[in-house]
């Protein structure tokens, strides 16, 4: 079963076509990616799947669900979360709240519970700091949970977000290049933890990365964008003896 | 009435006022230029219903709090899709032609007379009880997932859309919460002055309570309401050089911007420091010292 369809979409700033007419179908389960070089208009693909931006053609089914032009909030509230490419925390709420703020937009209390302090409220807002610290404690930044995510390293940032990310128990994980800024531990270190998220949660992730060997070990398919068209599909072996995939990486040979 | 309780009560007024301004500047993140307008509008609606008819006093401070509400609506409707200058110039403008409107319809505002005679219901322990509620109010407000919200909200629009808060929904709901509060503090203002008079409620009104959010701390409630208390009680301590006190008031605040850009009290609140202890008591404390 395929929890993403993607028909036809397009999206143009102007006169730049950032991705044109894209179609393509992730499975349930499992890691899939999107690689291509800089500039190909991945991360613009995530954010019309993720309601950022609204696509100029095309339409984007989640879930047996038509999600084309609908609002961010409402995309996520359907069970999609997603991590940006350049960290985007709460700067002014610690690591927990940052991670709570995923579950806050999910609490039934309304304003006069939250004004008068009721049992429900309490109920609530308990609950879900402890799923918070759950997920903390999951990506291992338990302890820093009273801190300001500006005082942390940039990795562990990335990994607050992947925490934040996770809470809302999605459907759908996006991943906007986890690994960018990581070195190379720290990157196995994601890695491994991308596969011990796996296994805990019922979820289907996609990823995106310009760098093959990141995607190799996760994913079982992988789609490579150039230009925002879709350039080559399959197997992460596939894909590796693709050339026209070589081409678009490596450029072409002048002889 | 003697002197200095007139004094307190108006300082209990605007320290209202105030901690409407920290709804929306400190919590949410949205530069209301024109929220003294709203001030206008509930001492106007007190005022006029006050004159012509004998109602209580609640009476009045429901209906001051609605008008608010219903006008912070209107204007907030088309406002909080703007960018955050935008919403500046739009409040700025709305907040003038309030002004300006009241001082021109003479025969229902008593143009720039103004209204007098308005019976004199507040004193200061009314007063007092009514910021202590609303200290309370946006206490609670910003402890619940609603303030969690607006401070996600004010931090990074798209992030917190991601995490499926309805950006413009929080944003309208600070807004007309704001309204309403503001709008009471102007019912509490004709109450207690007796009179209301149009220009008073001008830009310069709002840009002092701006200054005095931005000196308590960059979100900080405690913040608000300590700076709120020191320009409230500056300008009468220096009450025999006139022109001395606004030099002293625009020298702290340029001291503060400059030496302490998070303002007095930071993102700090009073109630934290428990917190904190009780933390440091039960764990150790962790520190990280890693890359600077």
């Amino acid at each position: 079963m395929n929890i993403v369809e993607v028909k036809n979409l397009s999206l143009n700033f102007g006169g730049v076509k950032a991705v044109q007419n894209v179609s393509l179908t992730i499975e349930k389960g499992g890691v899939t990616s999107i690689i291509g070089p800089n500039g190909a208009g991945k991360t613009t693909f995530f954010n019309i799947i993720s309601g950022v931006y609204k696509p100029t053609s095309g339409t984007v089914i989640f879930d047996g669900q038509d999600i084309t032009g609908l609002e961010q909030h409402e995309i996520s509230l359907l069970g999609m979360s997603r991590t940006f490419q350049n960290i985007r925390l709460f700067g002014q709420l610690d690591v927990l709240r940052n991670v709570q703020t995923a579950l806050d937009s999910r609490a039934r209390y309304n304003l006069f519970d939250a004004i008068i302090g009721s049992p429900k409220k309490r109920k609530f807002d308990k609950q879900n700091a402890e799923k918070s610290m759950e997920c903390l404690e999951l990506v291992g930044l338990a302890k820093y949970a009273y801190e300001k995510p500006g005082s942390l390293p940039y990795g562990m940032q990335r990994k607050v977000e992947l925490a934040r990310a996770l809470a809302s128990d999605p459907k759908l994980l996006l991943l906007d290049e986890p690994a960018a800024g990581l070195n190379l531990t720290e990157t196995e270190e994601f890695i491994e933890l991308l596969h011990r998220v796996q296994e805990k949660f019922d979820l289907t992730i996609l990823l995106i990365e310009h760098r093959l060997q990141v995607v190799h070990s996760l994913s079982k398919k992988i789609y490579v964008l150039n230009f925002g068209e879709l350039l080559a599909e399959g197997t992460s072996e596939e894909i590796q003896a693709n050339e026209e995939v070589i081409k678009a990486y490596m450029g072409e040979d002048d002889e | 009435m003697s002197y200095y309780i007139t004094v307190l009560t108006s300082i209990t007024v605007d320290l209202v006022a105030i901690l409407s301004m920290y709804l929306l500047l400190g919590l949410t993140g949205i530069f209301s230029m024109g929220q003294a307008s709203f001030m206008c509008i509930g001492a106007y609606v007190t005022g006029m219903i006050a004159t012509r008819a004998d109602v209580p006093m609640g009476v009045c401070l429901v209906l001051s709090i609605l008008a608010g509400m219903i006008c912070a609506l209107f204007v907030g409707m088309p406002c909080i899709k703007l960018r955050r200058d935008y919403i500046a110039l739009v409040t700025l403008g709305f907040g003038e032609a309030i002004v300006a409107l009241l001082n021109n319809m003479n025969n229902i505002t008593g143009g720039a007379l103004g209204i007098t005679g308005i019976p004199r219901k507040i004193n200061l322990y009314w007063g007092l009880l009514i910021l202590i509620l609303t200290i309370l109010f946006v206490v609670n407000f910003k402890n619940s997932k609603f303030g969690r919200q607006c401070i996600a909200v004010k931090n990074d629009e798209i992030s917190a859309a991601a995490m499926g808060i309805n950006v413009a929904r929080v944003k309208l709901l600070v807004f007309v919460i704001a309204g309403g509060i503001t709008a009471m503090s102007g019912c509490l203002l004709a109450y207690s002055t007796t009179y209301v008079e149009p220009l008073a409620f001008g830009v310069n009104r709002t840009i002092n309570w701006i200054s005095t959010v931005f000196v308590g701390g960059i979100n900080s409630l405690s913040g608000s309401t300590v700076s709120g208390l020191i320009f409230g009680i500056l300008p009468e301590a220096l009450r025999f050089s006139s022109s001395g006190r606004i030099i002293l008031q625009c020298l702290i605040v340029i001291l503060v911007v400059n030496f302490l850009p998070q303002g007095l009290f930071g993102e700090n609140e009073v109630g934290d420091i428990f917190k904190k202890i009780k933390r440091k008591l039960t764990k150790k404390p962790t520190v990280w010292e890693g890359e600077k």
